[in-house]
């Protein structure tokens, strides 16, 4: 397993977000955890990238604790995560936002290669690329948010609701493009209040219910639960 | 006529150097940090003394005292980031009252190592560029002007086409995202500390000599800079810029025309009313950036 969490409990002040859960992800796939809001979905992504602290129980990253490091040694790991809201950076350019990911591999002769790997994966971001991100629209956001941790080049890559907010063509194009990263080779761990999509692309998931996880197995098999598609896929 | 607001001018662009030197520090700090640094006027000062301490009275020649300013007020600002800012990052109101009790301590400190007496410092130079009979230019001035576009150029450089500029500046917008990039918020902090607080002393350092040097000078200069940033736009560094020189302009013209006192209230004036027509200030906007 290249991620194991395990019986992790994270709490805001007095109030518990996630209680006890255990998430397994291997070295390859889409691991998805759907659930509704307030669920503890992104806090559970934000304890692995170390913007929320574990109270109890560990995180592993290649075998190795992470749960005690700063985000920034948690990301030097390869853990990289893309937040909840896109969060680029509004007064920065695109191409400043994306050599904003590649800010730990200094100088690296390949950064440039994977800046044109972005730009050939995005054309809309290379159009725009000295553009200020904040007079992008939402689904150009995301692209560029989904970029900049490319530039990182993940291990593991964390995306909290990359499919918030964004017309439904769009939505399918970031379902493509997290296809696509996981073939390359790279696992995702998708959170997704849009569970129709999320089962579909993942081949295991997670359900938060109220901080802890109420039901896990393969995508397809969820998918078919009775209580999933009452609760979540609305059929 | 012309030659007096010729005159004017000159005497504007020197005040809005020193200005937007303190200016931009205060902006990078409160930006970075999210904390507003009332002891930026202190550093100031102490840029002043290492003047007083290193060229007036030991006889360092002027420009590597100014330089060993620089260093040594980066330094308080490095010691402030770690004792002060760092163990209250999540609490900015603490930040600023730490901030006011280090004010304090700085002024104490001047007192006992040079006394409350006023420190005159001859300049460095007596020459004095003469543009025509009534419009002249000391060198003295030229030197803070020309220090200040280079020092300003420098950082303007550095936090758009470097790898650590581009780190502070994602901070200032966003530290969680800026966090998940893998940039270490203590190190943009110690930067953003160490580049605001040299400022400060290096404007204090290159003006010894025009000004009297004493304890409490930072008074003054932290409610002129608190405007400036105000009017600029808080967190805006462009905006910082812009105000400072729309400011010393005003300031300077009506000193000359009328008097000091009336300046003041007319720079606060200013303030009043472009809180009134843009209460984000010139450049700023409703974020934090």
């Amino acid at each position: 397993m290249l991620l194991e969490m395990q019986g992790v409990s994270v709490s805001y002040g007095k109030v518990s977000a996630i209680t006890d859960v255990s998430i397994k992800v291997p070295e390859k796939g889409v691991v998805t955890i759907i659930g509704a809001n307030g669920a503890g979905k992104s806090t559970t992504l934000r304890a692995i990238s170390g913007l929320a602290r574990a109270r109890t129980g560990e995180i592993r990253f290649d075998g190795e604790r992470i749960d005690r490091l700063p985000p920034d040694r948690i990301v030097a790991r390869g853990v990289v995560h893309v937040p909840e809201g896109r969060r680029i950076f509004p007064e920065m350019t695109v191409e400043e936002n994306l050599h904003t990911g590649a800010f730990l591999r200094r100088g690296a002769p390949d950064v440039a290669t994977d800046l044109e790997k972005v730009y050939a994966r995005f054309p809309r971001l290379l159009e725009r690329r000295h553009q200020l991100a904040k007079t992008m629209s939402g689904g150009e956001q995301q692209m560029l948010a989904i970029g900049r941790a490319l530039m990182a080049k993940p291990r593991l890559l964390l995306m909290d609701e990359p499919s918030m907010g964004l017309a439904p063509v769009i939505v399918e194009e970031i379902g493509r493009i997290v296809e696509e990263i996981s073939a390359e080779g790279v696992p995702v761990v998708l959170v997704e209040q849009n569970a129709e999509l999320a089962l579909e692309l993942a081949d295991y998931a997670y359900v938060l219910e109220t901080g802890r996880v109420s039901l896990e197995g393969p995508a397809p098999e969820l998918h078919g639960n009775e209580h999933v598609r009452a609760a979540y896929l609305g059929v | 006529m012309t030659e007096l607001l010729a005159q004017t001018g000159l005497n504007a662009l020197y005040a809005a150097s020193y200005i937007s030197l303190v200016a931009v520090g205060l902006v990078l700090i409160f930006g970075v940090m999210g904390v507003v640094n009332f002891a930026h006027g202190e550093l100031f000062m102490a840029g002043a003394y290492a003047i007083v301490a290193l060229y007036a009275d030991i006889g360092v020649p002027f420009l590597a005292a100014v330089a060993a300013g620089l260093v040594f007020v980066g330094g308080l600002g490095l010691l402030m980031e770690r004792a002060l800012f760092r163990p209250l990052r999540d609490n900015p109101l603490g930040g600023l009252v730490a901030s006011i009790g280090f004010l304090m301590i700085l002024q104490a400190l001047a007192v006992m190592g040079f006394g409350v007496r006023m420190e005159h410092i001859p300049p460095p130079t007596q020459d004095v560029i003469v543009l025509s009979e009534k419009v002249r230019l000391p060198v003295s001035r030229l030197v803070v002007i020309v220090s200040a576009v280079l020092l300003l150029s420098a950082l303007w450089y550095f936090l758009k086409r470097t790898r650590f500029g581009w780190a502070l500046r994602a901070s200032a917008q966003d530290p969680e995202a800026a966090a998940l990039q893998g940039i270490s918020i203590n190190q943009t902090a110690r930067i953003a500390m160490f580049i605001g607080a040299a400022l400060a002393g290096v404007a204090g350092a290159l003006t010894a000599p025009l000004v009297s040097v004493n304890p409490h000078m930072g008074h003054s200069v932290i409610v002129t800079a608190f405007i400036v940033i105000i009017v600029g736009g808080v967190g805006s560094l462009e905006g910082a810029v812009v105000a400072s020189v729309l400011y010393a302009f005003v300031h300077t013209i009506v000193t000359t025309f009328y008097d000091g006192v009336v300046a003041d209230i007319v720079g606060l004036s200013l303030l009043l009313g472009v809180l009134v027509v843009r209460p984000t200030g010139l450049f700023g906007t409703a974020d934090r950036a």
